[in-house]
C-alpha cells in the first residue's frame, strides 16, 4: 500500500529540535508533518535522565525527559500530524513543472516507510532535524581485539536508562565530553568501578561543573594528554591498554600501560547526521559537519532547512529549540508565501580565531534579530575580544573573560545593521587578548 | 632422506644462526616421514622457521611438516582446538550415525555440505565456532579472484578458474548479491606496462576468462579518480565480488534445506581408528560413526590430520588486515583496483588493493605477515601504516572514511597450494586444507571434486543414488531497501514487522532480523544477525540498533536481555540488569 | 586561622571559580547569588541531588527516570542510589510523581522526570 500526502512542512526527527520546530510551523499556520523513527518522541532526551536542561529556557534544571516532555505534550493538540516509527527511506527534489504534487506548491518528496507501508508525502519545505550520532572506537583507531564490552557513551547511556542493563563492573572511559562525564557518574551510582576518565587533550573537554560533580565527588581521576590504545579480550573486555600523548597528539606507545577491566565507554565525539540532506545535493561546512544555512536555518536549498544538532553539535538544547523554532517559523513562512520572498544572502566570514560559526549566511532581506553561534578554536584563559564587521565598519563587538572550544557562545545580530554591505561580505573575527602586564 | 638434503637445511639453519648472537640456538633434525620431510628443533625466530619450511618446499616431498619451534615465539607443534564460546553441555551426537561428516563452517566445508547434499546420504557439518563464517571465510574482502594471480600448474589456478564460473549462476541460487565488476591491475611505471604480455600469457596458461590492455588514457577514462601516476592498466573482467559471510551463510542453509545437519558450537576433539579406517568422531557434544570424514578445518587442518595419524603437511598462518571504508566511497570507483609495485612483494600473498563491495563500501588491503597464531585477530598500529598505500590508487579515498577494520588468518601450506585430495594413508578420510587466498573463488569447484571423492570412498560399501527432490534454490527474505516501493509495501502488507525499521544506517527491518533468528542456520548473537542482514555494519557501527536488536534477540529466542552476546558464549552485552545490587552498594 | 578554599560551582553551566575565605565564610568568583549560597553550602554540609532511574512493571518501558526533590548529603549518594533498586512503580505515573518518601530518611523524596501512560502506550 502506497499512499501519497502533501504538507506545508515536513519535519524529519522527533527529539527537541524537530518538536520546536514542528510546533513553531503549525503555530505559523503551516500543515506540518513530524516525522520519527522510534516509538516515543524525545530523541536522545529520552535516555538524558540527568539534570540540567532548560535554566535558559524555562528557569530551571529539568532532567532530559522532563525537558521533552515540555513539548511533546503539546503535540497532540497542536494538530501536527505525526508519524511514529516512520523512517524516510528516500528524498527527492521536485524540478518545478507538469507534477501534480508540484502545482500545489511542494519542493521534496519523502519516500518513507513503516509499519502501514509505504508514505510518499510531499512538502512544501522540509526541515532536517535528525540530529547526530557518536564516533566510535574504530574511527579513532583503537587498535587490538573486538570482545563485547566495547562501547559509546550513548549506547551505555541507553542500556543503562532505558533498558536497565548494566555494561559491565569495571570502566574505563575514553573522552572528557560531557558525555563522558555523565556517564562516569551514572554508571558509579549503578553500582560500577570508573577506573578512571581519559583524555587525548591537555585540557578536559566537558563543563567544569560535571568535573566537579560527576568525577571529583567520586574519587575518579582524569589522566589528560593520555588516550587509550588499544583493547584487548577475546570474548568480553579483559583489559585496555593507554598510552600518554606527545605534542604532536600521537601515542607514545613506548609508554603504554594495560589496565584491568572489563568495559570501556567511548565519547570521542559526536557528528551531526545529514543523510538526507546529502542525498538532495547538500554540501557540508567541513568545520561543523553540518549544512550551511542562513540566520533562519534555510540552508542553500530553497525551502531545506536545518536546526538542533544535525545543524552542529550544541551544548544547550535551550539553543536546540531556539534553532528549531527559528527554522520551523521560518520554513512555515516560506511555505506559505506564494511569491518565493527571494533572499539576499551575504557570506559570515569567519575568521581563523573561530572553530565554526553559525548561521554562514546572512539574509538581508529578514528584519527580525538574527541568533549567531560560535566556538572558539582554542582555549583563551586570557580573554578574547569579538567583533563583526560589514564592509569594512564595526558592527558588533564583545569582549569574554574566556572562551574555551566546548563551550558554545550566543550572540545577537540585528541584520539592519550590516547595512549596506559590500563585496566583501561580513568578518566576523576572534582576538585573544593579551594577558595585562603588572 | 635424500642425499644431502637433509644437510643443507641444517646449513641454512646454522647460517642464520650465526649471523644472529652466540648465545641463540639453532639446532634443527630433518627427517622423511611417510613421504613428506619433516624438521624438528628449535631457531632464534619465527621468520626463520617460515623460511626454513619454505625451502624445504622445493625438494620434491610430499608435504612439509614443520614442527620446528622459534625461541621468540610460544608456539608449539600440538596445539589443541578451543572454542571462542565456551563448550555447551549436551552431547546431541552421541551414538549417531553419519554417512559423510565435513568438519569445518567455512565457505568450503558449506559448500561441500551443499554439494553432498544433492545425494541421498546422511550429512553432518561440524563447526566449533557458534556460527559459520566466523574465521577466514568472513575476514576477506569477498573478492572472486579470476584467476591470473595464482602459480600455472598450481591446483590455486586450477580451482579459481573452475570455481569463478560457478559463481554467477550459483549465487542467483542461494540468492546471494553478486556482481562482476573485473579487475584493474595498475600499472605504476613504464616498466610494469611492458610485462603486459607477461601477465597475458600467464593469463593464458591459467585459462582465465578474459583480458584486455588498458592505456593510461581508457583507464582515466574509465576511473576517473584514479591515481595520476599510472601507466595503464591490465584489466581481468571475470573478477567479481560477494559477501564471503552471506555467502558461507546461504551454503549452509542451502544445506540444511536438502537435509544436512549443521552442529554449531561443536568441536572435533580426535578419532577412534579402527584398522586404519576413522570409526569414530569425537567431539565435545558425541561421538558418533561417519562413512567418511572430510577435513575442511580451515587453520587447524593439520591438527585434524593428525587426529587420523595423517599429518602429512602443516600449516603456518599469515596475517592480513583490511579497514573497511563508508559508502560514501562507493561511488568514487566502478571496477576492483590493485597497484603491485615493481619489485616482487617480500610475502606469498597477492598485493591487494580496493574492492568495492555490493553494499557500496570499499575494502582496502589487506596486508600480508607471517605470524604465529591460528586465531589471532587483533589488529596494530602497523597494519594501519601498512596500508596507507592503497589508499593513493583512488584519489577521493581517506582513512577519515574508515567505518571499521579486521583482521584475517591465512592457513598456508610451506607449497602456497591447495591440499585437495584424499589421504593416502586413511582410506575415509578426505583433505582439503591449505585454502587461502583464492579460497572463495574456488569454493565451489572445490566442492565438486572433494564432493567426488566422498562419494567414490562411500561407494566401496554401500550404493548412493542422487536426491530426486534437492531444492537448488534458497527462499530467503530479499534486502527490502533495495526493492521497488510497491514491491516493498506488498512486504510490509504481509507482516509489519518488515516496516519497522530498526537499523538506520543500512535501513534493516524488525522483519528482516526475525527472518535471520528463525533461518534454517538460525543466528542466535549480535554478530550472527550481523553477518546475515548488517545491522552494526553501518555507519554507527551499532551504536543506535544494538539495544534493538538484542530485544528481538531476546524475544525470538525467548532469552532474558542480559543474556543476549555479540558471538556466542562469555560475550555477553551486559554483565546483568541495573537495580540488582539487593541493597549492597 | 585563615584558610582559602577553591571550587568550581555546579549550579549552571557556566562553572564559576569560587574561592571562599575560612572561617568569614567570604565569597569571591561567584556571578549570582545562588553561586554565593552554594559556596557557603559546600564547605561545611556538600549536598547533591540525585538523577537515576528505578523499576517498572511495564515490558515496554523498563525503566522511569527519577530525581530527587531537594538535595542531601554528598557522603550519602552512593546509598541514596543503591536505594532505588527496592522501588518499582507500575504504569500509569505521571512527571513528578513520587515514587519514593523521604529516601534514607533524609527528608527529600524521589520524583518521576517523566511519564508513563497506562497499558503501556506511554
Amino acid at each position: 500500500m502506497i499512499s501519497a500526502e502533501k504538507f506545508d512542512v515536513i519535519v524529519i526527527g522527533g527529539g527537541p529540535a524537530g518538536l520546536a520546530a514542528a510546533l513553531a510551523a503549525q503555530k505559523a499556520g503551516a500543515s506540518t508533518a513530524l516525522i520519527e523513527r522510534e516509538s516515543r518522541l524525545g530523541g536522545i532526551l529520552k535516555q538524558c535522565v540527568h539534570d540540567g536542561f532548560g535554566l535558559q529556557r524555562f528557569g530551571e534544571q529539568l532532567a532530559g525527559p522532563e525537558y521533552a516532555l515540555r513539548f511533546s505534550k503539546l503535540i497532540p493538540d497542536s494538530g501536527v500530524r505525526v508519524f511514529m516509527e516512520t523512517f524516510v527511506h528516500s528524498a527527492e527534489k521536485l524540478n518545478g513543472e507538469g507534477n501534480s504534487e508540484t502545482q500545489k506548491g511542494a519542493r521534496f518528496i519523502l519516500n518513507c516507510v513503516n509499519k502501514e507501508g509505504v508514505l510518499r508525502l510531499a512538502g512544501s519545505c522540509l526541515v532536517l532535524a535528525t540530529g547526530c550520532r557518536e564516533r566510535t572506537d574504530r574511527q579513532v583507531f583503537i587498535q587490538g581485539e573486538r570482545p563485547a564490552g566495547i562501547m559509546t557513551a550513548g549506547l551505555a547511556q541507553r542500556l543503562v536508562n532505558i533498558e536497565g542493563l548494566l555494561p559491565g563492573r569495571r570502566a574505563v572511559i575514553l573522552g572528557s565530553g560531557d558525555i563522558g562525564l555523565i556517564m562516569a557518574r551514572r554508571l558509579t551510582l549503578e553500582g560500577m568501578e570508573v577506573e578512571g576518565v581519559y583524555e587525548i587533550k591537555p585540557e578536559p573537554s566537558g563543563l567544569s561543573r560535571n568535573l566537579r560533580q560527576c568525577l571529583e565527588d567520586f574519587d575518579i581521576p582524569l589522566h589528560l594528554a593520555t588516550t587509550v590504545t588499544s583493547v584487548w579480550g577475546k570474548k568480553r573486555v579483559e583489559a585496555v591498554c593507554v598510552a600518554p600523548v606527545g605534542p604532536d597528539g600521537r601515542p607514545v606507545l613506548e609508554k603504554e600501560r594495560r589496565i584491568e577491566c572489563d568495559t570501556l565507554v567511548l565519547s570521542v565525539g559526536l557528528i551531526p547526521e545529514n543523510e538526507v540532506g546529502l542525498s538532495l545535493g547538500l554540501s557540508l561546512d567541513r568545520a561543523t559537519k553540518g549544512p550551511m544555512v542562513d540566520q533562519c536555518g534555510e540552508t542553500e536549498i530553497e525551502g531545506l532547512f536545518s536546526c538542533g544538532n544535525a545543524l552542529h553539535v550544541n551544548d544547550l538544547v535551550d539553543y536546540v529549540s531556539e534553532s528549531g523554532e527559528t527554522a520551523g517559523r521560518a520554513a512555515a513562512e516560506r511555505a506559505l508565501s506564494h511569491s518565493a520572498d527571494k533572499r539576499r544572502l551575504v557570506r559570515l566570514n569567519a575568521g581563523r580565531g573561530f572553530l565554526y560559526a553559525v548561521p554562514q549566511y546572512i539574509d538581508l532581506n529578514r528584519h527580525d534579530k538574527a541568533a549567531l553561534y560560535f566556538r572558539s578554536a582554542s582555549t583563551l584563559k586570557d580573554g578574547a575580544k569579538v567583533s563583526l564587521s560589514s564592509d569594512g565598519r564595526e558592527v558588533l563587538k564583545r569582549s569574554y573573560t574566556a572562551l574555551r572550544p566546548p563551550e558554545m557562545e550566543r550572540l545577537e545580530l540585528d541584520p539592519a545593521a550590516l547595512e549596506p554591505a559590500g563585496e566583501g561580505g561580513i568578518s566576523f573575527s576572534l582576538e585573544k587578548k593579551e594577558a595585562a602586564h603588572v | 632422506m635424500r642425499n644431502g638434503v637433509a644437510a643443507r637445511l641444517r646449513g641454512m639453519a646454522e647460517r642464520t644462526g650465526t649471523e644472529k648472537a652466540a648465545s641463540v640456538r639453532v639446532d634443527v633434525a630433518v627427517s622423511e616421514k611417510e613421504g613428506s620431510i619433516m624438521l624438528e628443533g628449535e631457531v632464534p625466530t619465527w621468520a626463520d622457521k617460515i623460511e626454513l619450511g619454505y625451502y624445504a618446499a622445493h625438494f620434491g616431498y610430499r608435504g612439509v611438516v614443520n614442527d620446528v619451534v622459534a625461541s621468540d615465539s610460544k608456539w608449539a607443534a600440538s596445539e589443541t582446538p578451543f572454542h571462542v564460546g565456551g563448550s555447551k553441555p549436551d552431547r546431541p551426537l552421541e551414538g549417531r550415525n553419519f554417512d559423510a561428516a565435513i568438519i569445518g563452517g567455512g565457505v568450503v566445508g558449506c559448500a561441500i555440505a551443499r554439494e553432498l547434499s544433492k545425494w541421498n546420504i546422511s550429512i553432518v557439518l561440524i563447526e566449533k565456532e557458534e556460527d559459520v563464517a566466523t574465521q577466514a571465510s568472513g575476514r576477506n574482502d569477498g573478492m572472486i579472484h579470476d584467476g591470473f594471480a595464482a602459480k600455472p600448474g598450481t591446483k590455486k589456478a586450477k580451482y579459481n578458474v573452475l570455481g569463478n564460473r560457478l559463481w554467477e549462476p550459483l549465487a542467483k541460487d542461494l540468492g546471494v548479491p553478486f556482481s562482476r565488476p573485473g579487475s584493474l591491475i595498475v600499472y605504476s611505471s613504464a616498466a610494469l606496462a611492458a610485462l603486459g604480455p607477461a601477465l597475458a600469457a600467464r593469463s593464458r596458461m591459467n585459462g582465465v576468462d578474459g583480458w584486455e590492455f588498458w592505456s593510461s588514457k581508457k583507464l582515466k577514462a574509465e576511473e576517473p579518480n584514479i591515481t595520476d601516476s599510472q601507466h595503464g592498466a591490465f584489466f581481468l573482467p571475470s573478477a567479481g565480488v560477494i559477501s564471503p559471510y552471506r555467502a558461507t551463510v546461504a551454503l549452509a542453509e542451502s544445506a540444511a534445506i536438502n537435509g544436512a545437519l549443521v552442529m554449531l558450537g561443536t568441536c572435533v576433539l580426535g578419532f577412534d581408528m579402527e584398522e586404519g579406517r576413522i570409526a569414530k568422531v569425537k567431539t565435545d557434544r558425541g561421538d558418533f560413526r561417519a562413512g567418511v570424514v572430510i577435513n575442511a578445518a580451515g587453520n587447524w587442518a593439520d591438527i585434524v590430520a593428525g587426529y587420523a595419524g595423517d599429518r602429512f603437511f602443516s600449516l603456518h598462518q599469515r596475517r592480513g588486515v583490511d579497514i573497511i571504508l563508508d559508502k560514501s566511497a562507493g561511488p568514487t570507483q566502478k571496477h576492483i583496483l590493485g597497484m603491485p609495485a615493481l619489485a616482487q612483494t617480500k610475502t606469498h600473498s597477492k598485493g591487494g588493493g580496493l574492492v568495492k563491495t555490493n553494499e557500496g563500501n570499499i575494502l582496502v588491503g589487506p596486508t600480508a605477515e607471517e605470524a604465529p597464531g591460528r586465531e589471532e585477530y587483533a589488529t596494530y598500529p602497523r597494519d594501519m601504516a601498512g596500508l596507507a598505500k592503497h589508499f593513493k590508487i583512488n584519489t577521493k579515498l581517506s582513512q577519515g572514511m574508515a567505518i571499521t577494520y579486521f583482521a584475517g588468518v591465512r592457513p598456508c601450506t610451506y607449497e602456497e597450494d591447495f591440499i585437495i585430495e584424499a589421504s593416502c594413508k586413511v582410506p575415509n578420510l578426505i583433505h582439503a586444507a591449505g585454502i587461502q587466498s583464492p579460497g572463495l573463488a574456488s569454493a565451489p569447484a572445490i566442492a565438486v571434486d572433494i564432493a567426488k571423492l566422498a562419494l567414490e570412498s562411500l561407494r566401496k560399501t554401500r550404493a548412493v543414488e542422487p536426491k530426486q527432490n534437492f531444492i537448488a534454490k534458497r527462499e530467503v527474505t530479499p534486502e527490502l531497501r533495495s526493492l521497488p516501493l510497491e514491491e516493498r509495501a506488498a512486504y510490509i502488507a504481509r507482516d509489519p514487522a518488515y516496516g519497522r525499521i530498526v537499523c538506520r544506517c543500512e535501513e534493516i527491518s524488525e522483519g528482516e532480523i526475525r527472518d535471520a533468528l528463525r533461518s534454517p542456520v538460525p543466528a542466535a548473537s549480535l554478530d550472527a544477525v550481523k553477518r546475515r542482514v548488517r545491522p552494526g555494519m553501518g555507519r554507527c557501527h551499532g551504536g543506535f540498533c544494538t539495544p534493538r536488536v538484542m530485544e528481538i534477540i531476546s524475544g525470538e529466542l525467548g532469552i532474558p536481555l542480559e543474556t543476549v552476546t555479540k558471538k556466542g558464549g562469555g560475550s555477553r552485552i551486559a554483565l546483568g540488569e541495573t537495580k540488582s545490587r539487593g541493597g549492597r552498594l | 586561622m585563615s584558610e582559602t578554599k577553591s571550587f568550581v560551582c555546579i549550579c549552571c553551566p557556566r562553572g564559576c571559580h569560587l574561592n571562599v575565605q575560612l572561617p568569614e565564610l567570604a565569597v569571591t568568583g561567584n556571578s549570582c547569588k545562588r553561586g554565593e549560597e552554594y559556596a557557603k553550602r559546600e564547605v561545611s554540609d556538600p549536598r547533591r541531588t540525585i538523577t537515576s532511574t528505578v523499576r517498572t512493571t511495564d515490558p515496554e518501558r523498563r525503566r522511569l527516570p527519577v530525581k530527587t526533590d531537594g538535595s542531601i548529603p554528598l557522603a550519602k549518594l552512593r546509598e541514596a542510589a543503591a536505594a532505588l533498586d527496592s522501588v518499582t512503580v507500575s504504569p500509569p505515573v505521571a512527571c513528578g510523581d513520587i515514587v519514593l518518601k523521604n529516601v534514607l530518611g533524609l527528608g527529600v523524596n524521589i520524583v518521576a522526570t517523566d511519564e508513563i501512560r497506562g497499558q503501556g502506550n506511554g
